[in-house]
């Protein structure tokens, strides 16, 4: 994507019509009131859905705003994951284990920002890929209250499986309705313009007299903490976590697809990537049970050829071209 | 023993440096990282298992084959996909060449089931005295073919025009297509190469380990390690880097343990990353600037 072509869609996205926040506002209606209607199989479903808006609205602060891709930001899955779970096997409920999945996901981006955000392109993406694969060997590593490698049995609720798995479903969809405001207003505040002037000329924003480091460990520390709460919620969810579930690499590489599906840099763009992606993925899941890799590998292959910059732009560029077509005849 | 590890590890090492040198050639003269580069590691051991089980072909003998076989994918997939999305944005060639990864392995899993496989030639089980150490006679050819293989590479971008093509690519895009050369054949041939070379060494390592649909993917560690150590597209760096690689593993799992030894790559990775990104050989192409 060109850097024009983002500044292009990210101006787009900050001045989003009424109209479009209605049709949100709708959105958001239909999934209050969608577990009263569905089964149990489609619950789960849509409850993977929200957590991946959560991950990617995450992963948008730190690539789509301040233009630094990391492609391991799954790290910060697991390491909400694992404070969560740490803390509820200490004794503590699962609201201050979910706190202490926010700070410490943000922590842990606070301290490892200073130097890791000093590399850039290719170098940083390949950096949190590593510190994503490490993350599985010093869980292993450390022992104690994280379970090593025989992984962690969170304690079980007192609750019903049906008013919990509800419960849950509820808090990803608040937690995606509020990453969604987290990056609404990351786009209008001070720091987002200083993000924004970062990802286009880093160089140039320092001139500027922003402080690009500050900055950017903000931005990375902000993008952690939403991802570590995705991250805590899905510990308590699940119930049982092991390093290479929680850590596992393809949460981050999913989200980053659907970043790119949905549009980098936008408000809605991640929303739209993470229902597109994770429907498709399991209706083809469930419809090619063998070769389903193959086929998402496809889809994949095929979105990116179609619309390199994210279905948004290439709908409305389809949208554009008809009319013009029209106004030609 | 520590001479037994020592020369384990530097003799795995060369192993390592030819899985990475087409990796770190593709990133270096397009700036495309191939999350799909490890799975032609996998095509290549299948291909040779198939020559062996099935016709009783020796695996040095199905080495040109799977090169072959696996230069003819790599070309094709750069030419249909991947020089349309080079165009457009290098990051987004990440997510393709995970999603043809995907593809490649599922294929395998398809077509050869996730059973493990292995491929015994008549010599598996012999040992040559070096040094004073034992070593299995396949651990050795595999080093010795991987290093002469290296070389020729090395030779052939530094004496042949078309590898002079890719390095002048790799140096300055533009001014190498003002002086006449067509990208988006260097490109296409750059790819060809580089799987070319994971084909070799998927050859070799059906040799050394079991064959599996994921084995490719135990490679992809070492694989970012080695091309950060010896600098992106930087051939002779990656066949050092590669023995220095397999040398400090065996020497983790010596001292320390084999539980360390991962810890220790990701912390010498982290380390190169920020005191020397460019790495021990690098200097700057084009890959680095985009």
């Amino acid at each position: 994507m060109s850097e024009t072509a983002i500044v292009q869609q990210a101006t787009k996205a900050a001045t989003v019509r009424p109209l479009v926040w209605i049709a949100v506002g709708i959105g958001v209606l239909v999934l209050c009131a969608a577990p009263i209607g569905i089964s149990a199989y489609w619950l789960r479903v849509l409850t993977t859905v929200l957590m991946y808006v959560i991950v990617t609205q995450g992963l948008n602060v730190i690539v789509g705003i301040t233009g630094y891709h990391a492609f391991g930001n799954g790290v910060f899955f697991g390491v909400g994951a694992y404070a969560c779970g740490a803390a509820m096997v200490a004794g503590m409920p699962f609201a201050a284990g979910l706190v202490l999945s926010i700070l410490v996901s943000a922590a842990c981006a606070f301290i490892l920002g200073w130097p890791i955000l000093r590399l850039k392109g290719h170098y940083f993406a390949i950096a949190t890929v590593a510190l994503n694969l490490a993350a599985i060997q010093i869980i292993i590593q450390i022992g104690g209250i994280t379970g090593g490698a025989q992984g962690l049995a969170l304690p079980l609720s007192d609750w019903d499986p049906k008013p919990l798995y509800i419960a849950l479903y509820y808090l990803m969809l608040a937690g995606a309705v509020a990453s969604t405001a987290v990056v609404t207003i990351l786009l209008r505040c001070p720091l987002g313009f200083a993000l924004r002037a970062i990802r286009d000329s880093e160089r140039a924003a320092a001139v500027m007299g922003i402080n690009t480091t500050k900055a950017k460990v903000y931005a990375w520390s902000i993008s952690a903490g939403l991802t570590g709460f995705a991250g805590g919620v899905w510990a308590y969810w699940i119930t049982f976590i092991e390093p290479s579930s929680a850590f596992d690499p393809a949460i981050g590489v999913k989200a980053y697809i659907m970043l790119i599906i949905g549009g980098m840099g936008s408000i809605l763009g991640p929303v739209i990537g993470a229902f597109v992606i994770e429907i498709v993925s399991t209706l083809v899941w469930s419809g090619f049970l063998h070769a389903h890799q193959l086929i998402f590998g496809v889809l994949i292959v095929v979105v990116c050829l179609v619309a390199p910059q994210g279905i948004i732009d290439a709908s409305a560029q389809l949208v554009r071209s008809i009319r013009r077509g029209n106004g030609a005849a | 023993m520590l001479a037994q590890a020592t020369v384990n590890g530097i003799l795995l090492g060369g192993l390592y440096g030819l899985a990475t040198v087409g990796f770190s050639m593709v990133w270096g003269v397009m700036g495309v990282i191939n999350l799909a580069h490890t799975s032609f590691i996998t095509l290549g051991a299948y291909i040779t298992y198939v020559l062996f089980s099935q016709f009783g072909i020796d695996p040095l003998v199905a080495m040109p084959v799977s090169m072959l076989a696996t230069f003819v994918l790599g070309y094709g997939i750069q030419r249909l996909i991947l020089n349309r999305i080079i165009r457009t944005s290098l990051l987004l060639s990440l997510v393709v060449t995970f999603g043809i990864d995907l593809i490649l392995t599922d294929a395998t899993v398809i077509a050869f089931t996730s059973d493990v496989r292995s491929v015994n030639a008549s010599y598996a089980s012999t040992s040559v005295a070096l040094f004073g150490t034992l070593v299995p006679l396949v651990r050795l050819l595999a080093a010795g073919l991987s290093l002469t293989i290296g070389i020729a590479f090395f030779v052939f971008l530094r004496r042949a025009s078309m590898g002079q093509a890719i390095l002048a690519t790799a140096l300055d895009r533009e001014m190498s297509n003002l002086m006449g050369i067509n990208p988006q054949k260097v490109f296409a041939l750059t790819a060809g190469a580089g799987a070319a070379l994971a084909g070799a060494a998927g050859t070799l390592s059906s040799m050394l380990f079991p064959i599996s649909p994921t084995m490719g993917v135990s490679f992809l560690g070492a694989v970012f390690v080695i091309t950060v150590l010896g600098g992106i597209g930087s051939v002779e760096g990656c066949i050092v880097a590669g023995f220095l690689y397999g040398l400090v593993q065996a020497w983790a799992a010596y001292w320390l343990g084999t539980n360390f030894q991962e810890i220790v790559a990701f912390a010498m990775f982290l380390g190169v990353l920020v005191v020397r990104p460019q790495g021990l050989f690098g200097r700057a192409f084009f890959g680095e600037h985009a």
